[in-house]
């Protein structure tokens, strides 16, 4: 190594000084294993060729295993577990939980392992998960031999139909005028719940239209614009939350939203 | 009935059951960590409850991954509204340490290299605790996020909503004062 002439020593010592500190936070990534192999392995020398290094590595080692060791883990005070489940299950349903969905539960949490695929599905946000039923609904629906369950071009005979089977019948437009003619409408299950679902056509493409309850806690900017290649328009009013769905070209769709949301519903 | 073969069985879970199985199985360390963040009991308890509350209502926001570091990133956020709330006092913003902090670390000091391990090991738990409790609260969090609850700086990124490379370097620097601390008290 060549001697170090006066005037190198200072700018040498504050690239050290910078790389250093980088080389500070490399150690502790490392004890932590949060570097990959090569990162590792390129600390790991540099740790045993300097012993600043190696003192840094020695002094974080003692601490965290002095944290570990010495220190109790504390565990929350008797009787806030019951508190908070009293806390939140003021809506608790007095249902038990069919065995089916423990079952179900273990068959993906093994799935999830083997499969990055079932991880996206599993770890897919509600709003999603929503979206997803829908368009599974709307493509079923699509593959079934009637896409409804009661096929009507006439909401008098739509509306009535959807009376009985669930608490609220849903709003229906007759929108033929404008070339979105009733086909009829079917029910919907999301989760364990049926929606009513109404079915329109413009030219040769179906457009499911569902409604159901609004749910606050839904961040609209998270809902996809598209599903599986089927376009999705959403909107809420007057606490209904209404989901479109076709493989109707975007503009088509919001525009059948549009016409739907400001024609006169049946009542 | 339109089942679907492949509907995500967590959301298809009530709310109830998915607290209960997303939730409760981290009241423990949402209390130590609300603890931690608070520096008492009472306070920790009514921290937990909040954070509960919130989990409660997002829970079908729970996009997968660690339900822990979920759990834990909202009693996080729970603790420092309440402390805003409360003892307002008692938050430092961030801004004003960072810039002290820059001013005060020396590393690559090959004297800050005295103090050995073996002195660091003779601490007891009081001593430990207290220094912990010392550090001011972005480091406090890094620090009980990773060396406590044993997150990963991913997930201390995610709940403390600061890039990873903030992470390691707070990280870096609550141990070094940690250490000094500590080293102060024994000699």
């Amino acid at each position: 190594m060549p001697e170090k002439s006066f005037w190198t020593i200072g700018i040498q010592q504050m690239n050290e000084s910078t790389s250093d500190n980088n080389s500070v936070l490399l150690v502790h990534a490392y004890l932590d294993g949060e570097l990959d192999a090569a990162n590792a392995l390129g600390i790991a020398q540099r740790m045993s060729a300097e012993p600043a290094l190696a003192a840094e590595g020695e002094r974080v080692k003692a601490l965290k295993s002095l944290i570990h060791e010495r220190l109790p883990r504390e565990l929350a005070p008797p009787g806030l577990h019951t508190r908070i489940e009293a806390l939140v299950g003021g809506v608790r349903r007095p249902r038990p939980q069919p065995s089916w969905r423990a079952l179900a539960a273990s068959i993906v949490l093994t799935a999830m392992v083997a499969s990055s695929s079932t991880w996206i599905i599993v770890g897919s946000p509600p709003e999603n998960t929503v979206a997803d039923s829908l368009v599974s609904d709307h493509i079923r629906a699509l593959m079934a031999p009637q896409p409804t369950d009661v096929a009507s071009s006439d909401r008098h005979t739509v509306k009535p139909w959807f009376n009985g089977r669930i608490p609220e019948s849903p709003r229906v437009v007759d929108l033929a005028k404008v070339d979105f003619p009733l086909v009829g409408g079917r029910l919907d299950v999301i989760g364990q719940t049926p929606v009513p679902t109404l079915v329109y056509r413009h030219d040769k493409h179906l457009i499911s239209l569902t409604e159901m309850p609004a749910e606050s806690h839904i961040e609209l900017a998270r809902i996809p614009r598209t599903v599986k290649g089927y376009n999705l328009v959403h909107w809420t009013e007057n606490g209904v939350s209404y989901w479109a769905i076709s493989d109707l070209a975007l503009a088509q769709l919001e525009q059948f939203a549009q016409l739907f949301r400001t024609n006169p519903a049946e009542l | 009935m339109a089942a679907s073969g492949f509907r995500d069985p967590i959301s298809g879970l009530d709310d109830n059951a998915r607290f209960a199985s997303l939730v409760m199985p981290h009241i423990d360390d949402a209390y130590r960590l609300a603890h931690w963040l608070t520096g008492n009991r009472a306070d920790a308890e009514d921290v937990v409850q909040d954070a509960s509350l919130r989990a409660f209502r997002a829970i079908r926001g729970f996009a997968g991954g660690s339900a822990r570091a979920w759990v834990l990133s909202i009693v996080r956020n729970t603790a420092y509204s309440w402390l805003r709330k409360n003892r307002p006092a008692a938050v430092v913003t961030v801004e004003d340490l960072e810039a002290v902090e820059l001013a005060h670390a020396k590393p690559g000091d090959p004297d800050a290299e005295t103090p050995e391990a073996a002195l660091i090991a003779k601490t007891d738990a009081d001593h430990l605790r207290w220094a912990i409790a010392a550090l001011p609260p972005p480091f406090r969090e890094t620090l009980v996020l990773r060396d406590i609850e044993g997150l990963d700086y991913r997930e201390i990124a995610e709940a403390t909503e600061v890039p990873i490379g903030t992470v390691m370097s707070r990280l870096a620097r609550a141990r070094r004062r940690l250490i000094a601390t500590i080293e102060g008290e024994v000699s």
